[in-house]
């Protein structure tokens, strides 16, 4: 088989690789795994890097939920409570 | 969903608690998406309250044609790209070259080791996987985390970052094989 053959299972190989490959689409890639060591062992490959990077979690133990919303306290519009201003009586003319 | 929605609207309304309620369901997924885009903790962490923040304040603008995980996921990947911006001045790595086999001729693909299936990754393999990964360019690296490692489906992917179903296809392509490229010198036979 040509590189270039190798190279088109390849491209399939990507678009498949996180389905069932026992559908029917899937059967020309099944087959050819089945006989290519190269392309089965590339195909594993490409199957593990999803996995591992799946299985790299981190865990998040505390909330965010208090800071985000004392921030967003910050938001309200300040009301400026002034003193009333009362008018000052002019003394009458006499 | 409707969950969801009852709280949106009292949260649109001002309800403080009901927005409270959204972030404590949200905060562990928002967080663990950041941390695998941003690869540190400390901006994890800051990318997910700006999320937050931001959600808040843009809310009435979410209509809910979309979910509202779809609508953060948004909103936290904008937050990591210009937090990524700011602060990156990484080198520019192509993938257009990324090579599949070798051009000898014949075919000559290592196989790998077993690799662990449960979540306990050892702290060597934690490194080298950080290193392929952070070589990735961010606008690769969101659409792998999305599609591949948070299980979003294409179309979601392509929904959130306001690309076509083809081209977030060839981004996702393009990332698994540099990832498995990069990987494949420490995890052969």
């Amino acid at each position: 088989m040509r590189l270039t053959d190798h190279k088109k299972y390849l491209l399939e190989m990507c678009e498949k690789v996180d389905r069932d490959l026992t559908s029917p689409t899937c059967k020309k890639l099944r087959e050819h795994l089945a006989k290519c060591p190269d392309c089965a062992a590339y195909y594993d490959s490409l199957k593990k890097t999803i996995l591992l990077y799946r299985n790299y979690d981190v865990e998040y133990r505390g909330s965010c939920c208090e800071e985000v919303l004392a921030r967003l306290e910050l938001d309200r519009p300040i009301q400026l409570v002034l003193p009333k201003r009362t008018r000052s009586k002019r003394p009458r003319r006499s | 969903m409707s969950d969801d929605k009852d709280l949106i609207d009292s949260a649109k309304a001002g309800d403080k608690v009901a927005f409270g309620k959204l972030i404590r369901k949200y905060e562990k997924t928002i967080y663990s998406f950041a941390f695998k885009i941003c690869r540190d903790k400390e901006k994890a962490e800051e990318a997910m309250q700006e999320t937050f923040v931001n959600a808040y304040r843009g809310l009435k603008s979410f209509s809910g044609n979309s979910k509202f995980s779809t609508w953060l996921y948004r909103i936290v990947t904008n937050n990591c790209l210009m937090m990524h911006r700011k602060r990156s001045h990484e080198p520019v790595v192509s993938l257009e070259d990324t090579e599949l086999f070798s051009e000898t001729g014949e075919l000559q693909v290592p196989h790998w080791g077993e690799t662990p299936h449960d979540a306990v990754l050892n702290k060597e393999l934690k490194e080298i996987l950080d290193k392929a990964i952070e070589k990735l360019p961010l606008e690769y690296r969101i659409v792998f985390v999305m599609r591949d490692v948070e299980g979003l489906s294409t179309e979601e992917v392509g929904k959130t970052l306001r690309l076509s179903v083809p081209a977030i296809k060839s981004r996702l392509h393009r990332a698994r094989l540099f990832l498995r490229n990069e990987l494949n010198p420490y995890l052969t036979k």
